[in-house]
């Protein structure tokens, strides 16, 4: 029983972690104005450029820097769309993860000379914990920078009220630009840690859904990183819960255990709605 | 300013789409032309799409075949895909994957004249040639292998999605192991994807961590992840699938269930080129040489050569039809260890 309570523990932040840093990139993108639909392919980037950097230089650590690196592009590629475009964030967010997965797909052909996955480079190996430390540590620093700092207040103003921002004589589009680089480099980390913490590999499709995951748990979090951070906590545990629960139970079959997790959100998300609010100008372009 | 952004990065677009145009010609006349279209696992997979394209490229040397090959990027790009190769009037264009069945089967109705094949699926048109395996077979043997050589008397199965295919994978498996030692545990687990690899290697740990020595993953690159938890495990193996996996962590990959969908690939391809097109619903097996497991390279001594000698007997009783491997969890029910 005890045995059983600490695999479910560890499962859980381990299914927990690579959500967590894309929703507390979501939610900082958000608190500024602009809606990061493009979480999942800037995952996708930081894992993919994170196995290139680390079978280059076989270093891990180099790999998570490059990571976060790609993350951080890609951000500034959505902030730049965002502000000095004036493009809609959702399309430019989808774009973005059409970009992020073909062009991964393509750089495997070019790199690696074999399409679908990477070959095996060097990882983090077991001091990936420290990642899953990390995860928890930001989303209390991001709290704390949100509400408790004059930066934190100015990106919240951006995206609540970006023409107070103008009055106090600040640029509420450097702001954002600031805060969707932030979100990028967040969920290319979040990434990072999937292909060379986790595991030590690229492969196709490899991030799975975990970037919407993620916009939905900012949702559920009401905006706030500590509350995301809870909705990826609880999103982890019961994807936790039905992998061990899986062939314990005869008469449930696996795929009804797979949708276990999904209906746990649904239910959580239709408990707490109708008190959520967005910032006022999220996804609106000033 | 932004022109000249605008220009660069249109430029730069052109470039990527571009890359790798050089060598694009037609087809030459006389030559057979084959298309194929992969699943979304996609080429890459060291696993089924892949060992499809092995058999679109031996016919490409052997038969001096054209081949062209359109990737699936979700199941939305099946028809489409399936379209434009019909467009360019090849010869033969496979579909990979029992997930396009329902697509095919719309196209080949719509288009009579084009001669299809599908793998893994059932299409009942009179221009489409279906192609299965008995993977249970196969399955069997490496079922009966595993609980040859576990230590625990416990073993396991790593699935991708919990669907019928996939079952026939877990039936043969669970019988097999069954007919070596009948009291075996086999713990059965789905990933749910046949992407997502770490969520085959958070389960493949979850089987070993319980007690499981040897895991049968059949489960397309989510099986990637079963290689890496297996990778640090001492006395501890896997099982790989479709594709021969045996060099993926070597020593620790006991065998791979290997279906030849090249074999089933060119077989067909033969076919065209030999002017009589297969139709109708195929089946291969270990009789054809286009199920079976590996040559064991890595493995070999672990194994020991008694256990190869009874697994090369349990293959004659099933080529001889003494043994009928179960291909769904019901048949499993009712399967009772045959005595050899």
């Amino acid at each position: 029983m005890n045995e059983l309570i600490v695999t479910l523990f560890a499962l859980t932040l381990v299914k927990a972690t690579p959500i967590i840093y894309a929703a507390l990139g979501g939610v900082i993108s958000e608190r500024s104005g602009v809606i990061n639909i493009g979480l999942e392919g800037m995952m996708a980037a930081g894992a993919f450029t994170a196995v290139v950097a680390s079978f280059a230089t076989h270093s891990p650590i180099l790999g998570l820097a490059a990571g976060i690196g790609a993350g951080a592009l890609f951000g500034y590629l959505l902030a730049f769309a965002a502000t000095r475009f004036k493009v809609d964030q959702i399309v430019a967010g989808t774009g973005i993860n059409l970009i992020c997965a073909g062009g991964a797909a393509y750089g495997l052909v070019l790199l690696f000379n074999q399409p679908g996955a990477s070959v095996q480079v060097a990882s983090l190996g077991s001091s990936y914990w420290v990642l899953v430390v990390l995860a928890f540590a930001l989303a209390a620093l991001l709290q704390w920078v949100l509400y408790r700092t004059p930066w934190g207040l100015r990106i919240r103003a951006s995206g609540e009220n970006p023409s107070a921002v103008v009055s106090a004589g600040l640029n509420p589009l450097l702001l954002r630009t600031y805060a969707v680089i932030l979100s990028g480099a967040l969920a290319g980390l979040g990434g990072a840690f999937l292909s060379i913490g986790e595991l030590n590999l690229y492969s196709d499709g490899m991030t799975a859904g975990r970037g919407f995951i993620a916009l939905a748990a900012v949702i559920f979090g009401r905006w706030h990183p500590v509350g995301a951070t809870v909705a990826c906590v609880i999103f982890g545990f019961f994807e936790a819960l039905q992998y061990v629960l899986q062939g314990q139970i005869a008469w449930l079959p696996a795929n009804a255990m797979q949708a276990l997790p999904y209906i746990a959100a649904l239910i959580a998300l239709a408990g707490v709605t109708g008190r959520v609010r967005a910032p006022a100008a999220d996804g609106v372009p000033f | 300013m932004k022109q000249s952004a605008v220009a660069a990065l249109l430029a730069a677009v052109c470039a990527f789409a571009c890359a790798g145009c050089g060598q694009h010609r037609g087809p030459a006349p006389g030559q057979i032309t084959l298309g194929m279209v992969t699943d979304v696992g996609g080429l890459g997979d060291r696993s089924f799409n892949d060992s499809a394209y092995r058999g679109l490229l031996r016919a490409k040397s052997e038969l001096g075949a054209y081949i062209q090959v359109l990737q699936s990027r979700s199941a939305a790009d099946y028809q489409p895909n399936l379209i434009a190769l019909t467009n360019l009037h090849y010869g033969m264009v496979y579909a990979i994957g029992f997930l396009m069945g329902l697509d095919l089967d719309s196209v080949a109705k719509q288009n009579p004249a084009q001669q299809y094949a599908i793998i893994d699926a059932v299409v009942d048109d009179p221009n489409v040639v279906s192609i299965t395996f008995r993977e249970q077979d196969g399955s069997f043997l490496a079922g009966a292998l595993a609980a040859m050589v576990s230590k625990t008397h416990h073993i396991a199965f790593l699935g991708g999605q919990d669907i019928p295919l996939i079952r026939k994978f877990e039936a043969g498996y669970i019988a097999g192991a069954r007919e070596i030692d009948p009291s075996i545990r086999v713990d059965v687990k789905y990933a749910g994807s046949f992407d997502d690899v770490a969520a085959g290697q958070e389960l493949s740990n979850l089987l070993y961590d319980g007690g499981a020595d040897i895991i049968y993953a059949a489960a397309g690159k989510a099986g990637l992840g079963t290689a890496d938890a297996v990778k640090s495990r001492q006395g501890c193996y896997m099982i790989g699938v479709d594709s021969d996996q045996d060099g993926l962590v070597p020593g620790k990959v006991l065998t791979s269930m290997v279906k030849k969908v090249d074999v089933a690939v060119f077989v067909v391809a033969k076919a065209l080129r030999d002017g009589h097109p297969m139709r109708g619903h195929v089946i291969f097996g270990l009789k054809d040489g286009a199920i079976g497991l590996t040559d064991f390279r890595y493995t070999k001594a672990a194994i020991g050569p008694a256990n190869l000698a009874r697994l090369k007997a349990i293959e004659t009783a099933i080529v001889d039809g003494k043994i009928t491997p179960p291909d769904s969890r019901e048949a499993l029910a009712s399967f009772k260890p045959v005595a050899l």
